[in-house]
């Protein structure tokens, strides 16, 4: 039996397979390490707020490099199914979203969704793909927020505070999934 | 400086009936003149004429006399008391709770010019000058950090990179929104509603109840111990300055629901959010090397708020009130 490690392929930065893995780290939740730093209390109001937690996300990347509606992509349809998905070099970039749904206290549905505008969502809120990368690289999610990276682009903005620090929690965790992040074609 | 009494006396001695002549002292101190001037006579000073609120050009007026050089500051004797008379659990609480003072200084400056967009003439001039407040009180932290502190770097965003870690994660729930709501503003710079959802938290919540707050805990220790002295006088003028926000801002949202009555609902909806985010902390702040306890703390935030709604005639329906009696401050300002 070997016992070298096959080679792990990272999936692209919103391809379905990284929209898999957000899932995944979504309904697991914060690690340990991370909810040792906090105050249970903390955790207590994240994990109240995630079992009730009704409502859907789009998460817009506005300028995904090689996305879909990318002027310079002509197969730009067809790109989220493919397996490396839209997170492909090159391209001058278009507008893509993960659109996440919570429901019984777990994800619901997470998926890539490639159309001229955002999908039907509770809340839609978007950022530039330098800012994606950025959070990815360990920028702080708390600060996405306040410095206005991320923009709350459609939805209730006072019922959508409500949920503001289970928001900014799973910012982090979607950030810290594995991805391959393409690097932006230079103008 | 010389008062050296309990920094908490005030919570049970109750408001206080200034004087005319300390009254005079407040609003007419040079910079130096304000270190001898007691910042509960100040923070009582800001509720003074909430009753009969002050119009906006009166309030521009007060601030060309009241405006004061932030690099006129000396901090010589603030680093050496830093370094060498205050303990070290003095120092952490000291900065734990200023952090949010310095990062939420730098909020209410970026994130007020969009409100001025659509506010009347006389108004604009005091919005005008409360930037230019604002933007002082950033640097006066940034001084604070850079020159007593001893934080590096090259700029005013290496500063507050610098301080982060001592902000707590719940700092995003009033400020975020802040933020949020200025972008909403931004697409719609005359939406009267949203207008009413941004001053509440602005000029209510952050500026009203957390930065008075704040400012009584850093600046009563100050005093207490006869530490820092740059702080005090640099933060104490801070604080005159911020009786003008609060009073314009409060002018502004009684005006605004004396207007139309219905938009009390928008100052009921916009305090159920933020209450609703208010009773969770995530981290420990030790008050006591500053000589406060928690329930003071909380004595103290509580104050602040009831005395801003009654004052303003602001009443709250029962979901309200009982969201307010889980609320756990966030020590931060602007």
């Amino acid at each position: 039996m070997s016992t070298v490690p096959e080679a792990v392929t990272e999936p692209g930065f919103f391809s379905p397979g990284w929209a898999g893995a957000v899932r995944n780290a979504l309904a697991a939740g914060p690690a340990e390490q991370a909810r040792a730093g906090k105050l249970q209390k903390y955790w207590d109001f994240f994990d109240g707020v995630k079992a009730a937690y009704p409502a859907s996300w789009a998460l817009g990347c506005r300028d995904l490099p090689g996305g879909p509606g990318a002027p310079d992509r002509p197969d730009a349809p067809d790109r989220p199914d493919a397996p490396d998905g839209p997170g492909a070099p090159g391209g001058r970039g278009g507008p893509a979203y993960l659109f996440v749904q919570w429901g019984g206290g777990t994800v619901t549905d997470c998926r890539i969704v490639a159309q001229d505008g955002p999908p039907d969502a509770t809340y839609t809120l978007a950022m530039d793909y330098a800012g994606w990368k950025a959070l990815h690289e360990g920028y702080d999610a708390q600060r996405t927020v306040m410095y206005r990276t991320i923009l709350l682009e459609d939805g209730d903005l006072l019922e959508f505070f409500k949920g503001i620090y289970f928001f900014v929690e799973c910012l982090t965790l979607i950030g810290a999934v594995p991805a391959g992040y393409p690097e932006p074609a230079v103008r | 400086m010389t008062e050296r009494k309990s920094p908490t006396a005030v919570l049970r001695e109750g408001p206080r009936a200034l004087t005319d002549e300390q009254v005079r002292e407040i609003e007419e101190s040079g910079l130096k003149g304000v270190l001898h001037v007691d910042i509960d006579d100040v923070i009582e000073y800001v509720h003074r004429d909430l009753k009969s609120l002050p119009d906006f050009t009166t309030l521009y007026r007060k601030y060309l006399k009241q405006r004061w050089d932030v690099y006129d500051l000396d901090f010589s004797q603030d680093r050496t008391d830093w370094a060498e008379k205050m303990t070290e659990e003095e120092r952490q609480s000291f900065i734990a709770v200023a952090s949010g003072f310095h990062h939420g200084e730098r909020q209410v400056e970026i994130e007020l010019p969009v409100f001025m967009i659509g506010a009347g003439e006389e108004e604009k001039l005091h919005i005008a000058a409360q930037i230019e407040d604002e933007a002082r009180h950033t640097v006066f932290f940034d001084r604070f950090y850079r020159e007593v502190v001893g934080l590096q770097g090259d700029d005013i965003m290496d500063i507050l990179d610098a301080s982060f870690p001592w902000v707590s994660e719940t700092f995003v729930g009033p400020f975020g929104l802040l933020a949020y709501q200025a972008d909403e503003l931004r697409r719609d710079p005359c939406n009267e509603r949203a207008r009413v959802r941004y001053g509440t938290n602005y000029f209510l919540w952050i500026e009203g109840v957390l930065a008075l707050s704040v400012m009584k805990v850093t600046l009563s220790y100050a005093r207490w111990r006869g530490f820092l002295p740059a702080y005090y006088t640099g933060f104490t003028a801070t604080c005159r300055d911020e009786s003008r926000h609060v009073q314009g801002g409060m002018r502004y949202l009684q005006d605004a629901v004396r207007k139309e009555p219905s938009m009390i609902n928008e100052i009921h909806d916009t305090l159920r959010t933020i209450l609703s985010l208010s009773g969770v902390v995530s981290r420990r702040v030790y008050y006591e090397p500053l000589g406060w306890t928690d329930a003071e703390v909380r004595v103290l935030f509580f104050q602040q708020l009831r005395r801003k709604l009654n004052d303003v005639g602001i009443d709250l329906p029962p979901d309200l009130e009982e969201l307010l009696q889980k609320v756990e401050p966030v020590l931060a300002g602007g």
